[in-house]
């Protein structure tokens, strides 16, 4: 798209959202002063839930539109490795020493967490290079070998723990209030570490000389190779970071639920593709954008209407549809038409 | 005058079949499943088969969106759920025939397909992939919003059987086992000659390259949407078969017929028969359904080792086994041809 359309796109989007913006203000004042203020509030939990989880599902897109971008590999096992990730925190915080009651420290939990990414980031590795490199040239295989090691993860999951629900535990315990909106420390940290990952790694691709090998690759991938680049390994370097994301986003956002069952992928997989596909495949600044539109779409439902919180799995399809209807290629997509 | 008649057919059938080494192997194929009742299995058998049939039908239609049309869709569970809704509701609530309910869900997901297409047919590549993948789950939750008898997550209890049990006294799995055989075989049949015909070539031109079955005057559009409309309609099939067999000893739930596994189902049979030959997602579906039963015996396993066979064979045999199978054949063949001629010198 030529700069001038695009600027011309977000002028009409900061107009329309300004508009939006003072209809909403207009319209609060115009209520009587009990009514407002509980909108009032329910604006601010929005705002507040909506950009912690936003930031959150930023992270476990990344990873998907990564991988995608990089090599071209619709990764269904995003969500088996996201599951993966919680579990392994949790056994990794079993065999640190961790106890609830006698033996809390937060050093046990960020040690558990770094050797859970890393874990996952080795497994992650071994899918590709076992599985996904052989045939990486045949997409309908691939999307085949990732949904087997989907269920496959799943299987192995089952076997090891059955029923039994390891509790994901929060990083960090108590809650603090700003705004006048109660939130758990838990939270504030995963929206502080989600958004400095995703600065390490957006500053990774544009600033180092593998972020510069990644792009390249994303660009044309036989030109790449001409230029000496070892895409092999560098694809394996992009699914270990993808899937070490992954894992941390899941050892971050499991523990808010309500009940700790794990052995849920779809919920994941489902989110980072709408993402993904919101903001356009293959672009980082497209699922950041997907994300936050995401994030505050599906905690939207749950504070306006109480009544319909079973769309709250939906809503987030639903937008991706509507985005898809009025931009085929997602928000920000451009690489795919590449031909 | 009539031995002349069946002389006759038998001569074309021979020519057009028997000297065919794959289609022969269809045949003797066929055959062996008319044969399967009598060696008098259990009900529990006929039901495994009687199930492996609905998802080759399942799974072929697929393939003729995927394989041929090059459409990728992971959402077809979206047809197969609507229809085995449709056809569940009407028969059970409206106390319509079973014969008059299972073309009515067709038509109804022949109709979807027209509505969901125009939209969704914008996009190309792995945006169609997820896009599609994106309905069934959407249905699946908004089912919850309606009141148990139709939404809720048992859905619908029960949908009246095909045939029902007062009426042929414990026989009934055969005669469901016949019916549902020869859905497969009528089906399968048509899908055939959709894929192998004119309509069918061009699908596979668009496939190939869709820029230049554009500048020849295709309309691209036209024959996507026609595509997805046929495959539509026969997923449509396999799911009102399925609620009136399988659906009605439990009931059309919506985890069982709109859930993520039952959009991947027909993909995993499909690449792993053999991707654009209609029969390969036939003896994908027939094979891997069996195999999950084989593993009975290692009851906590059986899926792992089920999922873990299916990777090995992708990996092993990209191109599907049905395809590797009919691959191998044809060689044999030719390599005959080739000796018998060089003799003859």
């Amino acid at each position: 798209m030529a700069e001038h359309k695009r600027r011309k796109l977000a002028a009409i989007a900061f107009v329309v959202l300004a508009i939006a913006v003072a209809a909403v203000l207009t319209w609060t004042y115009s209520l009587g002063p009990g009514e407002s203020t509980a909108f009032l509030t329910k604006i601010k939990k929005l705002a507040v839930f909506g950009s912690i989880s936003g930031s959150v599902f930023a992270l476990l897109a990344l990873g998907f539109t990564l991988i995608y971008g990089v090599a071209d590999v619709v990764n269904m096992s995003h969500g088996a490795f996201y599951m993966l990730g919680a579990y392994a925190f949790s056994v990794f915080l079993t065999y640190l020493g961790f106890h609830p009651l006698t033996n809390r420290s937060s050093f046990l939990l960020f040690a558990a967490l770094i050797l859970a990414a890393v874990f996952i980031g080795l497994v992650g590795v071994a899918v590709y290079r076992l599985l996904i490199h052989p045939i990486i040239e045949d997409t309908l295989s691939v999307l085949v070998v990732t949904i087997g090691v989907t269920l496959m993860l799943h299987q192995i999951m089952l076997l090891m723990f059955g029923d039994r629900n390891l509790p994901v535990r929060k990083l960090l315990e108590g809650t603090i209030k700003p705004f006048g909106v109660t939130l758990a420390n838990h939270e504030v940290l995963s929206f502080v570490l989600s958004l400095s990952l995703i600065a390490i790694l957006w500053i990774f691709i544009a600033r180092s000389k593998i972020g510069g090998a990644m792009r390249a690759a994303a660009q044309d991938r036989e030109v790449a190779m001409l230029m000496g680049i070892n895409t092999e390994r560098l694809y394996m370097l992009t699914m270990a970071i993808s899937a070490s994301l992954a894992a941390i986003a899941g050892v971050l956002l499991s523990p808010p639920a309500a009940s700790p069952v794990l052995r849920d992928w779809t919920y994941p997989l489902v989110m980072s593709f709408a993402i993904v596909i919101v903001g356009g495949l293959g672009s980082i600044k497209g699922s950041l954008v997907g994300a936050f539109i995401i994030g505050f779409a599906e905690k939207a439902v749950p504070i306006f209407f109480p009544g319909g919180s079973f769309l709250k799995g939906a809503i987030a399809l639903i937008v991706m549809v509507v985005v898809l209807i009025l931009r085929p290629k997602g928000l920000f997509g451009k690489r795919v038409e590449a031909e | 005058m009539v031995g002349y008649f069946f002389r006759r057919i038998y001569l074309s059938f021979a020519t057009k079949v028997f000297d065919v080494p794959s289609k022969l192997l269809a045949f003797l194929l066929f055959l062996l499943l008319l044969a399967i009742p009598a060696t008098r299995p259990s009900s529990y058998i006929l039901l495994i088969l009687i199930i492996s049939y609905i998802y080759a039908i399942f799974a072929a239609s697929w393939d003729l969106l995927v394989g041929r049309a090059g459409l990728v869709s992971l959402g077809h569970a979206l047809f197969f759920g609507i229809a085995a809704y449709t056809s569940a509701i009407l028969s059970k609530f409206y106390g319509l025939p079973i014969w008059a309910t299972i073309p009515l869900a067709m038509l109804f997901c022949a109709l979807v397909a027209v509505l969901l297409g125009f939209p969704s047919l914008r996009v190309k590549g792995p945006y169609l992939t997820l896009v599609t993948m994106a309905f069934p789950l959407i249905l699946h939750t908004s089912l919850f919003a309606f009141d148990p008898p139709i939404g809720g997550e048992y859905g619908i209890a029960g949908p009246p059987r095909f045939f029902p049990r007062e009426f042929l006294m414990g026989t009934e799995f055969l005669a469901e086992y016949y019916l549902v055989l020869l859905v497969l075989f009528v089906s399968a049949i048509i899908l055939y000659k959709i894929a192998n015909s004119k309509t069918g070539i061009v699908f596979v031109s668009i496939l190939d390259d869709e820029s230049a079955s554009k500048a020849c005057g295709i309309n691209v559009t036209k024959y996507k949407l026609l595509a997805f409309v046929i495959s539509a309609t026969f997923a449509g099939l396999a799911g009102g078969v399925y609620a009136h067999s399988f659906g009605a000893l439990g009931s059309v739930s919506p985890g069982g017929v709109l859930g993520l596994t039952t959009s991947f189902y027909p993909v995993i049979m499909t690449i792993f028969g053999g991707i654009g030959t209609i029969y390969g997602p036939i003896v994908g579906a027939f094979t891997l359904w069996t195999l999950m039963e084989f593993f009975q015996f290692a009851n906590e396993l059986r899926v792992l080792i089920y999922v873990s066979i299916i990777v090995v064979f992708i990996l092993k045999w990209p191109e599907g086994i049905a395809k590797f199978v009919v691959k191998k054949l044809d060689e044999l063949t030719e390599k005959r041809e080739l000796e018998e001629r060089e003799k003859k010198k």
